[in-house]
């Protein structure tokens, strides 16, 4: 029974005993009765931790619930604000809760059951199965599943996870990016605003801060790890940034179109005319990434013949150049 | 299959706020099934639910709880039967609002869902946008997929298996002559954009994987499908050939090759890695090294490698 509770509870009863009390005061709770009244805290107290240790370990569990998106409101003085010590702490539940008009209907949550199965062997597959439970637990049922599809994701950039967390708290990241054709990476520092998956690869777009400008880049292209810094910048910028960085990467793919002359009934006919777009002579292809769309076409061989641009058709030459000369043919 | 990592405290907390609303809802359920349902094990839910009982609201005068402070639960039926049942609950009826991730990885899967014919319509879409959007609680970081056209071959196979026919289409694998071929239709894969029918194909009598972009002149037939329970195949048969490869490339290249490492095993040196892996043909070899030019190079086969050479070799000829 509690009254003989160790006086090392695991953290997360502490944790979630301090939910239940934060959820059921109205007024709220000042720091000096959490401590001695909620369990976790007051077993300590009782055997003699010291104030410090435990306001302490009440920061970081405030934070940790935080994360976890349970919303903890502080009540300051009203004369004030920044003297926390009168400070009363209260989970408000129409914040914390569901709201309780939301409901799903059978055929919401058998769409919902598919999209939350896309995520393969990512942090993200555990994010939509932690969502689609908090939403079964209202109580609908799925009468007819959605069968006879498997659709995935792949997310293989480990870039992505830390993008999106500096999104979420809108903070500045700084990466090192190497862009085909130079020599190194370059340090950029950006505000990330949206992340977008354009011809089955990521990108991230934001304000790149030493250009001034928009930018899109290529997570492909990240090389060592992601930065979060401690600086903030406004959440507005973020309002219809997926849209935006959408509307970019189609503005370069329409000013971007490549002549091309496939050969009928190969790889490369069948896998180019789905995205072309019909010329008097061969088809007209438009891509965002010249250094990418080289890559492909190289792997064609003699499947395709870069008509125009120019620089695109150097490029093609190059790599194949380099591939003959790798595997022993004529320099 | 669900990986089971160790979890943290804090996970373990996310796990309980989520577990009383789920139990309330369902009134009496297994320890497998809440198991199942949270992706622990048996004995971590049991654990979980036993830790239950020892949260409730704080003592009046500051001091131990009353019983019916605490959430309790029906004792003889988890001991007896491995059933729980809630008894008394002393709040966090309600689930939790979704975190801002979860509400992203719902809103970025609602969208590919979105590309598939008949599952759904504008209107059943946008409500569900709303209200996860009402549903989080902090805006999710927008992740955006775009749009994938839908084009007749993809509506007719989505016709095909509502309607649970065989179809029949002409197939032009890579590098192979067409074949006119007869499937019935069990499921679709789609990945990066790209649509793979999974059937039973009656040429071979086996379970067969189609890619989309490869099929044409495909019609429905009035064949009604014999073979929709058999079991298809893993998502991606890579790497299960005949041939043995050996390639080589600088180990900074490795994420560019994604997939084709998956069942290879690789060596890594002084940042240069070899990695031998089993392929189907040689002819698949020539294009991913044309496409890595210069980074990726083949060691083994021998003929592979004169093959690779040759591809570039026809390729620059266009250009002379």
């Amino acid at each position: 029974m509690p009254a003989n509770a160790s006086t090392k509870n695991p953290p997360e009863e502490r944790l979630v005993n301090l939910v239940v009390a934060l959820v059921a005061t109205e007024q709220g709770l000042t720091k000096d009765t959490i401590l001695s009244s909620v369990s976790g805290y007051r077993e300590q107290s009782g055997a003699g931790a010291s104030k410090d240790a435990l306001e302490k370990m009440f920061e970081r569990d405030k934070e940790s619930l935080r994360r976890l998106g349970v919303p903890i409101e502080t009540i300051g003085d009203w004369a004030d604000p920044d003297d926390l010590r009168e400070a009363r702490y209260r989970i408000p539940t129409a914040e914390y809760e569901l709201p309780e008009d939301i409901v799903f209907t059978s055929a919401e949550l058998a769409l919902l059951n598919l999209a939350g199965g896309v995520w393969s062997e990512s942090s993200m597959s555990a994010d939509a199965r932690s969502g689609l439970r908090k939403i079964r637990a209202l109580g609908m049922d799925v009468d007819e599943p959605i069968i006879g599809y498997s659709p995935r994701i792949s997310l293989r950039e480990p870039s992505f996870a830390p993008l999106q967390q500096a999104i979420e708290q809108t903070r500045v990241v700084r990466f090192d990016y190497l862009k085909p054709g130079e020599a190194a990476p370059r340090t950029r520092r950006v505000r990330p605003l949206a992340l977008v998956e354009y011809e089955g690869r990521w990108h991230v777009y934001g304000f790149d801060l030493d250009v001034a400008a928009d930018r899109t880049f290529l997570l492909l292209r990240i090389v060592d790890d992601v930065t979060i810094t401690r600086d903030t910048f406004d959440a507005a910028l973020r309002e219809g940034a997926g849209e935006r960085a959408m509307a970019g990467l189609e503005d370069v793919a329409a000013r971007n179109r490549a002549l091309l002359e496939v050969n009928p009934g190969t790889e490369a006919a069948l896998r180019l005319s789905r995205r072309a777009l019909p010329a008097d002579q061969g088809i007209l292809v438009p891509f965002v990434d010249i250094h990418i769309f080289a890559d492909e076409l190289a792997s064609y061989g003699p499947e395709v013949r870069v008509v125009e641009p120019a620089a695109l058709r150097d490029q093609v030459i190059q790599r194949l150049e380099a591939t003959r000369a790798l595997h022993g043919g004529n320099a | 299959m669900i990986a089971r990592k160790p979890l943290i405290a804090t996970d373990r907390a996310a796990l309980m706020l989520q577990l009383v609303p789920y139990l309330i809802g369902k009134g009496e359920v297994s320890i497998a099934e809440a198991a199942d349902e949270f992706d622990v094990t048996p004995d971590q839910m049991r654990a979980m639910v036993e830790t239950l009982t020892v949260i409730g609201l704080p003592g009046d005068g500051g001091y131990w709880q009353m019983a019916n402070d605490l959430f309790d639960i029906d004792w003889d039926l988890l001991d007896e039967r491995d059933i729980v049942v809630i008894t008394n609950s002393v709040g966090l009826e309600r689930a939790p609002k979704l975190t801002a991730r979860e509400a992203a990885a719902l809103l970025t899967g609602l969208q590919l869902a979105r590309a598939i014919p008949g599952v759904g319509d504008t209107e059943l879409f946008s409500g569900l946008l709303a209200k996860l959007a009402r549903g989080a609680s902090s805006t999710p970081a927008d992740v955006i997929l775009a749009p994938e056209p839908v084009d007749a071959v993809r509506d007719s196979v989505a016709a095909a298996l509502q309607r649970r026919v065989a179809v029949s289409f002409t197939y032009k694998a890579p590098d192979a002559e067409p074949t006119t071929r007869t499937v019935d239709p069990v499921k679709v894969l789609i990945a990066t954009g790209q649509w793979y029918l999974q059937g039973w194909c009656h040429m071979r009598k086996a379970m067969r994987t189609f890619h989309l972009d490869r099929v044409s002149d495909l019609e429905l037939t009035d064949i009604a499908i014999e073979h929709g329970e058999d079991p298809v195949p893993g998502w991606f048969e890579s790497g299960t050939g005949d041939i043995v490869a050996r390639i080589r490339f600088p180990d900074s290249v490795a994420p560019l090759l994604g997939e084709y490492l998956d069942r290879a095993a690789v060596a890594t040196a002084d940042g240069v890695s070899i990695a031998t892996m089993h392929v189907a043909d040689e002819q698949s070899l020539r294009r991913l090294v044309a496409r890595r030019a210069g980074a990726v190079e083949i060691l083994e086969p021998e003929s592979a490698r004169r093959a690779a050479a040759a591809w570039a070799e026809s390729g620059l000829v266009q250009y002379r």
